[in-house]
């Protein structure tokens, strides 16, 4: 059986692993477009501040040679669904049994005057990190178009050699992962680090002088100095070379339970798929790799002949470390009130938040204090009737004990 | 292989599991250098009490371990033995698999920044927790003598029941 996965990242890499493990005798080829070999795509920002070097962020043992791959260095131009072959950009075509569309994500850019040229970066691949990397020598003030965890985690990685903005359209930073109290404890510790943050605020024209960037010019009207922009406003499936297959296709790669296209020896993984959310049930795209990961095993083990349902991932699931600052979210963080009901623990150091639907717990944020979060997210993750446990759960005296007493 | 196995029944709740975990993580395994070292070594296991049931809440070492699989530095790995271990140099305290480890016996080293967890005491035949339970709630067993056991512990309490 002959294996073709699209992507050489967490969701074609995990695949890779499903149908190894399925299938000693596989034929396993990946085409990557990056052209380097399979590395940690999360722990980008750490190039940036020579935090970590290009090998410190490579996978240990290279999952292509563990599980016995071949690999195409090369861009997909298209998919032939009815002589199920993939074109590439030099022309070659490859033949698959079956197929893994991994393709992941693209930086959504903004359409201001201006963007075009020297000095925008994005950051989704370790080139654009290296690119950052090098950049930054002649550079004096940066800015981060968007709050989210990777403008972020750019900032930190950049504050310490020059001096940085955020941006942010929205009244608060990292919105939908944090509420707004949790917001306004990171953005205070942002600041402390010497991070600037303007919420409530875009730029509508990148002012050049020379081709080089001078200035930004801001909605609010106020212009501000700044030689690099990094755009980090989110990421959109990588769909552009299926538009005219056949595939199935919304905002992004359409699947079923099964994560099959509607063709049906066509799988999709990662972040270039649209999926039901697990809580809400909308149709929605992770942009996630913990959920990329999984989404690449289930295809992968049903590449292989297993029949296993993907029940949808959580659009939250978040862990990481802001200025020193733990942090987990996951599920529901802010819900519209009606059906929900939220519970807050402010103590110092500490602010937690559990949000309630009925008898189950839909979303949990720790900031400061994260221990246990994986009990919550487990009942969050699988839907797991709290019953007793409510009182446990939000003091934080919850542990395993607790599922096997069957409370 | 033999494994960890733990019996609630049998647990008192004395935590001498916690303290001989935390020495066998100390700079020079005494429990005498272990008190005065700074910061004070971590336990990886965590004696848990609801209502009456007691019992130390221990990494499984999973097969499908749910940190393995998130470890975003590649710190996590599992070795020859099967247990998952860390590559401590590795680790950029993400907390990723904090997040996902539904025992909750993964936490934070505050100093160093870096996840702790339990190595199985990969060094040793048996392991730090299992060798310091008096009650023997933990013990080291073959998966294949559990029920065997278990049986005989059936006969002997009705046994005892019929007099």
């Amino acid at each position: 059986m002959q294996y073709l996965i699209i992507g050489g990242s967490i969701a074609g890499i995990s695949a890779a692993r499903a149908i190894r493990n399925a299938d000693l005798n596989a034929e396993i080829t990946v085409v990557s477009g990056e052209k380097v070999k399979a590395y940690y795509r999360p722990i980008i920002p750490l190039l940036i501040n020579r935090h970590k070097s290009e090998v410190d962020i490579l996978y240990p043992d290279d999952p292509i040679e563990k599980y016995s791959a071949n690999v195409i260095y090369e861009m997909v131009t298209g998919v032939d669904v009815q002589s199920k072959e993939v074109l590439l950009s030099s022309g070659r075509k490859i033949g698959f049994d079956r197929l893994l569309i991994a393709t992941g994500g693209v930086p959504i850019i903004p359409d201001i005057p201006g963007i075009k040229g020297q000095g925008v970066f994005t950051l989704r691949t370790m080139e654009d990190a290296i690119r950052i990397r090098d950049a930054i020598s002649d550079v004096k003030e940066a800015v981060v178009i968007g709050g989210g965890f990777v403008g972020i985690k750019a900032a930190m990685a950049l504050k310490s050699l020059l001096d940085v903005t955020i941006i942010e359209k929205l009244q608060q930073i990292l919105y939908q992962r944090l509420d707004s109290k949790g917001a306004e404890i990171i953005q205070n510790a942002l600041k402390n680090e010497g991070i600037k943050i303007l919420t409530n605020e875009t730029i509508v024209e990148i002012i050049r002088e020379a081709a080089r960037i001078k200035a930004l010019r801001l909605v609010s009207g106020n212009i501000i100095n700044s030689d690099m922009v990094i755009v980090a406003i989110g990421v959109r499936p990588d769909i552009d070379i299926f538009k005219d297959s056949g595939i199935k296709i919304s905002k992004g790669i359409q699947v079923n339970e099964l994560l099959q296209t509607n063709i049906s020896d066509i799988y999709a993984a990662g972040d270039v798929v649209e999926f039901k959310e697990l809580l809400t049930g909308r149709p929605s795209v992770s942009g996630l790799w913990v959920n990329a990961m999984e989404m690449g095993r289930i295809a992968g083990m049903n590449m292989a002949g297993a029949n296993i349902r993907y029940p949808g991932f959580l659009a939250v699931m978040n862990a990481t470390e802001i200025a020193d600052i733990p942090i987990v979210a996951v599920g529901i963080i802010e819900p519209k009130a009606g059906e929900y009901k939220t519970v807050t623990e402010d103590s110092t150091g500490s602010y937690k938040k559990f949000v309630f639907k009925d008898d189950l717990l839909v979303g949990a944020l720790f900031i400061g204090d994260i221990k246990n979060a994986g009990i919550y997210t487990n009942l969050i993750k699988n839907q797991i009737p709290i019953r007793r446990m409510k009182e446990r759960i939000i003091k934080g005296t919850i542990s395993y004990v607790d599922f096997l007493k069957k409370i | 292989m033999k494994q960890i196995f733990v019996k609630p029944e049998k647990c008192i709740g004395c935590k001498s599991c916690e303290i001989a975990c935390a020495v066998q993580h100390s700079k020079d395994k005494t429990l005498f250098s272990a008190v005065l070292q700074s910061p004070t070594p971590m336990k990886r296991l965590f004696v848990e009490a609801v209502e009456t049931m007691k019992m130390p809440i221990i990494c499984r070492h999973c097969e499908d371990a749910p940190c393995l699989d998130a470890c975003i530095s590649g710190c996590l790995y599992r070795d020859e033995k099967g247990f998952v271990r860390r590559k401590e140099e590795r680790c950029i305290g993400c907390w990723t698999c904090i997040m996902v480890c539904p025992f909750g016996v993964i936490t934070r080293d505050k100093e160093k920044h870096i996840a702790v967890k339990c190595d199985r005491c990969h060094e040793l035949e048996i392991p730090a927790c299992v060798n310091a339970c008096p009650t023997y709630a933990l013990v080291m067993t073959d998966v294949e003598e559990l029920p065997k056991e278990k049986r005989r512990m059936v006969i002997l309490t009705e046994l005892k029941a019929a007099g």
